[in-house]
């Protein structure tokens, strides 16, 4: 049980994939800008993330042993549970997408990483596809009010959402002390 | 030679297309970083450009973006797989994040490229040039700012502390917001597109 709550507490919080590991910026920055948009393409990298670990699980016997083919063996998973995911949610939005998504990918070369095995992958992913969701719909409802804010020209867009991002993060690492 | 230019300076992929957001802020660190970085994704651009030139035309065209995804992997993996042999100091510093720039040279590259060769190598060319002084510049003021040096040399040394927030991921977002809204400034560009 208190595995689990770490696992959570890590994933969703202090190792947030997006606020802290910087990863899926590109779904942060093109897909907030309405909290529809967001919940849709948080969802097609929600079901990538649960596909990814899925098939980690069953293919753990075989992933490679050299630093070099590991890389390549969970790139070549991320890029196939992409492919896989939009068909799962049954959005029809740009295959480009799908396969550029950087969370999903960093999800499967950080759970690489830390060693994660068996079914304890499905547990990271969700956790992990958790947060990485809460971030992006958060983030899309910010916008939406920034929207009604008078922000310089120069700062709207991506780089006030970088900023806000960031002071959004800064927040979450308060809770690593 | 304008598409090269432009590739270089008004549609650099970092600053004014906002495309290598996670090199810039998930691994650059320090001005290494960055330089290091930037010359593997200009390597992987033209050699995935050339790669396709020849190969995609002779492909079915339903195969064709798993075919461009999978020349990408086998470079990306194949250069990793160099480093670490001959420099895996670099590597160490890059993290398990390099075959991040997969995503990045995905996204630049048209899926249906019908232009003359000299002109999709001359605008991979300026990409990639845009990616390292981008990301070289991302590098040197995170470095400066987190490590008080730059290119691993003390600057700041009894003067100020460094800042550790500009060497993780919070403040790298802050770093590359505030760059990103000073492009826009000196592009006379910005604003909320639809």
């Amino acid at each position: 049980m208190t595995d689990g709550l770490d696992i959570f507490v890590e994933t969703v919080i202090t190792g947030n994939l997006v606020l802290i590991q910087g990863l899926g910026l590109y779904a942060l920055t093109r897909y907030t800008k309405t909290v529809r948009g967001a919940v849709k393409a948080g969802l097609n990298t929600v079901a990538g993330m649960l596909v990814g670990a899925s098939i980690l699980w069953l293919l753990g016997d075989i992933v490679p042993t050299s630093p070099t083919s590991q890389i390549g063996f969970y790139v070549l998973v991320g890029f196939v549970s992409a492919l896989i995911a939009p068909r799962l949610t049954g959005q029809n939005t740009s295959p480009e997408y799908h396969v550029v998504d950087t969370a999903l990918i960093g999800l499967l070369l950080l759970m690489a990483v830390r060693g994660v095995a068996g079914a304890q992958n499905v547990w990271v992913a969700l956790g992990v596809s958790f947060g990485y969701f809460v971030v992006l719909v958060v983030m899309a409802s910010i916008r939406e009010r920034l929207a009604l804010a008078p922000v310089p020209k120069a700062l709207q867009g991506t780089p006030i959402v970088l900023i806000t991002a960031g002071l959004l993060g800064l927040a979450l690492l308060g809770f690593r002390f | 030679m304008s598409i090269f230019w432009e590739g270089v300076f008004k549609k650099n992929p970092v600053l004014v297309l906002a495309m290598g957001l996670v090199p810039a802020v998930a691994i650059t660190t320090t001005g290494l970083d960055g330089l290091v970085l930037g010359i593997s994704i200009t390597f992987v651009l033209l050699a995935s450009c050339v790669i396709n030139f020849v190969v995609i035309p002779l492909m079915p065209s339903s195969s064709r973006l798993a075919l461009r995804a999978l020349i990408l992997i086998i470079l990306v993996v194949a250069l990793y797989g160099f480093i670490l042999h001959t420099r895996p100091g670099l590597v160490a510093g890059l993290g398990i994040f390099f075959p991040f720039m997969v995503a990045d040279a995905f996204r630049l590259q048209s899926s249906e490229d019908t232009r003359p060769f000299g002109r999709i190598v001359l605008e991979a060319l300026g990409q990639g040039l845009g990616f390292i002084w981008a990301l070289v510049l991302i590098g040197v003021i995170r470095e400066f700012l987190g490590f008080g040096s730059i290119f691993g040399k003390e600057m700041v040394s009894g003067v100020l502390r460094p800042m550790s927030l500009a060497k993780g991921v919070p403040g790298g977002m802050i770093i590359v917001g505030l760059l990103l809204a000073l492009t826009n400034v000196v592009t006379k560009q910005g604003g909320e597109t639809p």
